[in-house]
């Protein structure tokens, strides 16, 4: 019996409301798995749909985007332009194959440490059920085989 | 007198009064079925005119060539509507003037054409706009829909198989009127957030790009499926992004040259049932 | 080539207890990049942060990350540090093991990987970082107050008083806005006259002030700190410096029945007018629409009665220019057009009127000289109702919002009645009493218990005449039953509104408004008096409906905000903003769009000989607030965020 697979996640957070979250998860003491890596930017209409795809090339299993609840971002508007963004982008994954339930979005403010922890614990699960995605690693593994003449 | 005809003076009489600097229009292409760009500045130009229903690709990016517009002067080009809503969408962002533009419109219908009456694409507000509502009930794609009933894994091993194929010549990006940037993505190392390679990886994320850029901007006129050497059924890719902005933000592409792009706007209460 | 120190902070067992520091510290070592790493205790501590610095020196880094606590918490303390031994303050990133690593996990192995990836993916970034220095933008030391009521009344004084100058704009002829038409406030009583001219006076005669009446903002360029304003100086055809105000020309003028917008119609004033009498500046203005010798040609009456000479009838236009560093914006509100309200017969019965026109007849100075009097045939109402919420919080007619003060002035205003009606009933109509505010609720017990005042719960369904009597059906939802009284006189109580011209006012300054016309702040809990527009702010009902005390409060909280804005020559910002490269922009203007700062312009590139090649956006650093939304709405990726740069993204990306 093989160890359980443990996902890959990386998150991409504003650091107004989810990463100040995930500092207050910390600060709080509170447990949760240790899968995601975050990657901080100042705000999720900074969030760019390149990140996702480079995540995934990394090797992520699973991408997580979270940022300041509607009417809360430090720059007024930045997280309603984001959410046109991901209405558009995860359509458009899940059209070419690459499942919506690998790349997921929340809104986490500062306060909400705990909704932090419960989160990245409740992804990780659903990340691990979903398994590795082989699909996607199949074509990563191309890009490093050297091309043979 | 068939449409061809009647344009045929009308685009003679347009080049002779010097009301505009050239005419864009079709001419026979290398085989029976396929009409290439003509390029008119003299009336005498305008006799191998060809306007039939193989008049199928939109003309509208040949606008924005180098230097074409920066004159000033005025330049007709033949159109379907949406071709015309291309001209919207490039006015809206900033890449002409819909008043240098004269639009020759006209529609096919079958093997039939017809002429369309109007001078200036907003004159054709009536027609872009019942279009966004013929566009809402349309019936979809069978190979959109085919896609659509399939697993994400069948799905993706769809476009593996598609972008496997993808040799990144970028053919689609030339023919493409929303494709004109000075400088793609994908031309940019500095980071190389695409891969150039020709592998599937880079593929995938090649067309994903390009169909998100393309995502509200798009008019469906399908010139970058047809450009595929490898037939990459690229327009479904830009049909979902249709599909997804007209039910998501009733944003239609290029009704007028005043609608909002709909991913530099938004409204509050944009749905998001996908957020947690 | 790059050299980076990375720095494992134990911060005792904090991060020590659960993550392996010697390990991380080994793998950072052999990491590609890396000139040195070392673990310590407490790396916040002096002895730590020398060390830090030291190392710096030794080695001549190139970057820094400290593997330490939250950049929430030391980014600062770092960064200031790696300043003192000569690096660049933004060469300096922060890897968080702590509250995001060994503060969370359980298992120490898992936290040392964890911690391990993020360090190499934060020493990946930091190779790309580069030297930013703080943005330093010049300030004008001189405020532009936009609207002379209240609030741009106190605005104006507070940042006078300090020692800094003003140009105070009103539009009309006179300083006061509303507040001078009103006749007593809530909850004191006391009169508002009394206590607006003499702030009037003072700021009219203030030696810091420039008062500009009867004058409007044409256009508003450039940025905080460095505002390019033009004000329109309408022609009033009364030479300001010639006029003493002795009201002659006033008294002749032969053109006598023009309602008086000061006295909501109910008044009637001369085609030469001033305002009101306590007017500020008191010199008058021709009404050109309604002046007999613009209209025929013929009459000037009061040029022949001027034995100063001061009307000049070719009196044009003249716009001035000023540079400004910040602008305080208080224009106020305006009350709803009451005739959507068919059924109130607001418009149709004389004798409905809305609640600034009460004002109006129980103002000393007004039209009635403070006499409560049916405006259809001058007597004294016997029965006076009154209808809360006409307009506000009704989504179907009127307008959703709560316009704030209504429940107060109503009060009031039957309160007022009974003190000068003593044989009148007052019933107030109402859907809740709202009297939050400090004496608010004492007051509007006391209109009931001392006054009388008739509060029914429920809605007004219809008015209408009957035998010389105004006849109000509601429903008294309290007993559970309709309604219907006999009344001599209706006051409606309107909703207060943005002023009709405010979204198009906010495009020529460049601020949001919401859907209402409102104007928005920075963030309605935190930065409540700022617009989104850096140096620009915001003051009284302008930005949504307030009483006196708040909107001066709101007032002084603004000149706050100038003051500190004009206490430095030059002002520093993080240099966290967006930068452009013009040679790849494409000029499709989706980022000008997307900015929530208005902080990107369209700028011309030309050729030696002036022609134009190209138009691009351009990023004025005064304004842009760092956010990123431009960067990733650029199809052609021209637009780029120094300190999160695409390059040091992908970086940190790829690093994990």
């Amino acid at each position: 019996m093989s160890e359980p697979f443990e996902p890959k996640i990386v998150a991409f957070v504003c650091t107004y409301c989810t990463y100040a979250g995930a500092d207050l998860a910390g600060t709080s003491r509170l447990k949760y798995a240790p899968n995601v890596r975050i990657i901080r930017l100042p705000c999720t209409g900074r969030i760019s749909p390149m990140f996702i795809l480079k995540a995934l090339q990394k090797g992520a299993d699973g991408v997580l985007v979270s940022g300041c609840h509607p009417g809360d971002c430090h720059f007024n508007h930045g997280n309603y332009h984001a959410r046109r963004r991901w209405t558009v982008f995860r359509s458009l994954l899940e059209f070419t194959g690459i499942p919506q339930d690998r790349v997921k979005f929340s809104w986490i403010s500062a306060a909400e440490g705990s909704k932090f922890a419960e989160l990245i614990n409740s992804v990780t699960e659903d990340f691990r059920k979903l398994g590795p995605f082989d699909q996607y690693k199949k074509l990563i593994k191309e890009t490093e085989t050297a091309a043979t003449f | 007198m068939s449409t061809q005809e009647t344009y045929k003076t009308k685009v003679k009489e347009l080049l002779s009064s010097g009301k505009v600097k050239m005419v864009i229009g079709y001419k026979a292409g290398t085989t029976a079925d396929r009409r290439r760009p003509h390029f008119m500045r003299t009336p005498e130009e305008v006799d191998q005119l060809v306007l039939d229903s193989a008049c199928i690709t939109n003309l509208s990016g040949y606008l924005l060539s180098e230097g074409l517009l920066s004159d000033g002067k005025e330049i007709a080009v033949f159109l379907k509507p949406d071709g015309i809503r291309s001209i919207n969408i490039l006015a809206a962002e900033a890449q002409l003037q819909s008043n240098q533009v004269v639009v020759l419109g006209f529609d096919i219908n079958g093997s039939e054409i017809s002429a369309l009456q109007g001078e200036r694409a907003s004159d054709f507000q009536a027609l872009t706009s019942s279009s966004n509502e013929a566009r809402l009930h349309k019936q979809q794609h069978p190979e959109s829909a085919r896609l659509e009933q399939m697993t994400p894994a069948e799905r993706f091993a769809y476009w593996e198989d598609a972008f496997s194929r993808c040799i990144k010549c970028y053919a689609c990006r030339q023919a493409c009127p929303m494709c004109y940037c000075r400088r793609c993505i994908v031309d940019n190392n500095q980071p190389q957030w695409v891969n150039t390679s020709s592998h599937t990886l880079g593929n995938f994320e090649w067309n994903i790009v390009r169909a998100f850029h393309l995502a509200g901007r798009c008019v469906e006129c399908g010139n970058c499926g047809r450009a595929c050497p490898v037939n990459i059924p690229l327009g479904l890719l830009n049909m979902k992004m249709t599909d997804e902005v007209l039910q998501s933000f009733n944003h239609y592409p290029g009704v007028s040259e005043t609608q909002e792009p709909v991913l530099a706007s938004f409204k509050k209460n944009d749905s998001e049932t996908f957020i947690l | 080539m790059a050299k980076i120190g990375v720095f494992v902070c134990h911060c005792g067992e904090n991060i020590a207890g659960k993550i392996d520091c010697k390990q991380l510290t080994a793998a950072m070592e052999q990491h590609p990049g890396v000139a040195v790493a070392f673990d310590y205790k407490y790396f916040c501590a002096d002895p730590g942060q020398e060390s830090v610095k030291k190392a710096i020196r030794d080695n001549n880094l190139t970057g820094v990350v400290m593997a330490a606590c939250s950049p929430r918490m030391h980014e600062a303390t770092f960064r200031k540090a790696c300043a003192e031994a000569g690096l660049n303050p933004y060469l300096c990133e922060i890897a968080n093991i702590r509250e995001q690593c060994s503060w969370v996990h359980t298992d120490g192995e898992q936290a040392t990987q964890k911690a391990v990836e993020i360090t190499r993916s934060m020493v990946e970034k930091v190779k790309l970082n580069n030297n930013l220095q703080p943005i330093e933008v010049p300030v004008t030391r001189k405020a532009l107050v936009i609207g002379g009521g209240i609030a741009g009344i106190q605005a104006a004084l507070d940042i006078a008083n300090a020692g800094r100058e003003v140009v105070l704009v009103e539009r009309e002829a006179s300083l006061g806005g509303h507040m001078s038409q009103l006749s007593e406030t809530f909850p004191t009583l006391d009169c508002s006259q009394c206590i607006m001219t003499p702030r009037m006076v003072e700021a009219a005669q203030h030696p810091k002030i420039k008062v500009l009446t009867y004058a409007e903002v044409e256009s508003v360029d450039g940025y905080i700190g460095n505002f390019k304003v033009k004000v329109r100086m309408k022609s009033r055809f009364v030479d300001m410096h010639t006029c003493t105000g002795c009201g002659d020309c006033i008294i002749k003028c032969p053109i006598k029945k023009i309602p008086s917008e000061f006295d909501c119609a109910i008044g009637k004033r001369t085609a030469i007018y001033t305002p009101f009498a306590q007017a500020v500046p008191n010199t008058p203005v021709i009404d050109k629409a309604n002046c007999t010798y613009f209209k025929t040609g013929k009459c000037k009456i009061c040029a022949k009665i001027c034995e100063l000479n001061a009307i000049n009838f070719d009196m044009q236009d003249e716009i001035i220019d000023f540079e400004i560093g910040a602008i305080v914006v208080a224009t106020g509100f305006q009350v709803q057009d009451n005739s959507v309200y068919g059924e109130y017969g607001y418009g149709k019965y004389k004798d409905v009127i809305n609640g600034l026109q009460f004002e109006r007849f129980a103002s000393a100075s007004g039209p009635t000289a403070g006499k409560i009097l049916r405006p259809s045939d001058g007597k004294e109402p016997e029965t006076v109702v009154f209808i809360q919420c006409a307009g506000s919080r009704d989504a179907a007619k009127g307008v959703r919002y709560c316009s704030k003060i209504c429940c107060m002035y109503t009060a009031k205003h039957a309160m007022l009645y009974a003190h000068k009606v003593h044989t009148g009933k007052a019933h107030i109509f109402y859907m809740d009493i709202r009297a939050a505010g400090k004496g608010y609720d004492e007051f509007t017990r006391r209109g009931i218990e001392e006054d009388e005042t008739s509060y029914l719960r429920g809605r007004v369904s219809k008015v209408w005449e009957e035998n010389g009597k105004l006849m109000v059906r509601g429903v008294d939802t309290l007993l559970g039953k309709p309604v219907v009284i006999a009344a001599d006189m209706v006051v409606l109580a309107t909703a207060m509104v943005p002023q009709p011209d405010a979204k198009d006012f906010a495009k020529v300054i460049g601020i949001g408004y919401d859907e209402y016309g409102f104007y928005n702040e920075a963030h309605l809990k935190l930065r409540p008096v700022e617009s989104s527009t850096a140096g620009i702010f915001l003051a009284g009902a302008c930005q949504s409906p307030k009483d006196i005390p708040d909107s001066v409060s709101q007032a002084s909280a603004a000149a706050s905000k100038v003051l500190a804005l004009f206490s430095k020559e030059k002002l520093e910002r993080e240099p966290v903003v967006a930068t452009n490269n013009e040679a790849t922009c494409a000029g499709c203007w989706g980022c000008v769009l997307a900015c929530p700062y208005n902080a990107i312009d369209r700028k011309d590139i030309v050729d030696r000989s002036g022609k134009l090649i190209k138009r691009v956006a351009s990023v004025n650093p005064g304004l842009c607030q760092g956010c990123g939304t431009c960067v990733t709405f650029c199809r052609s990726h021209s637009l780029d965020l120094a300190g999160f740069t695409e390059k040091q993204i992908f970086a940190e990306v790829m690093g994990l």
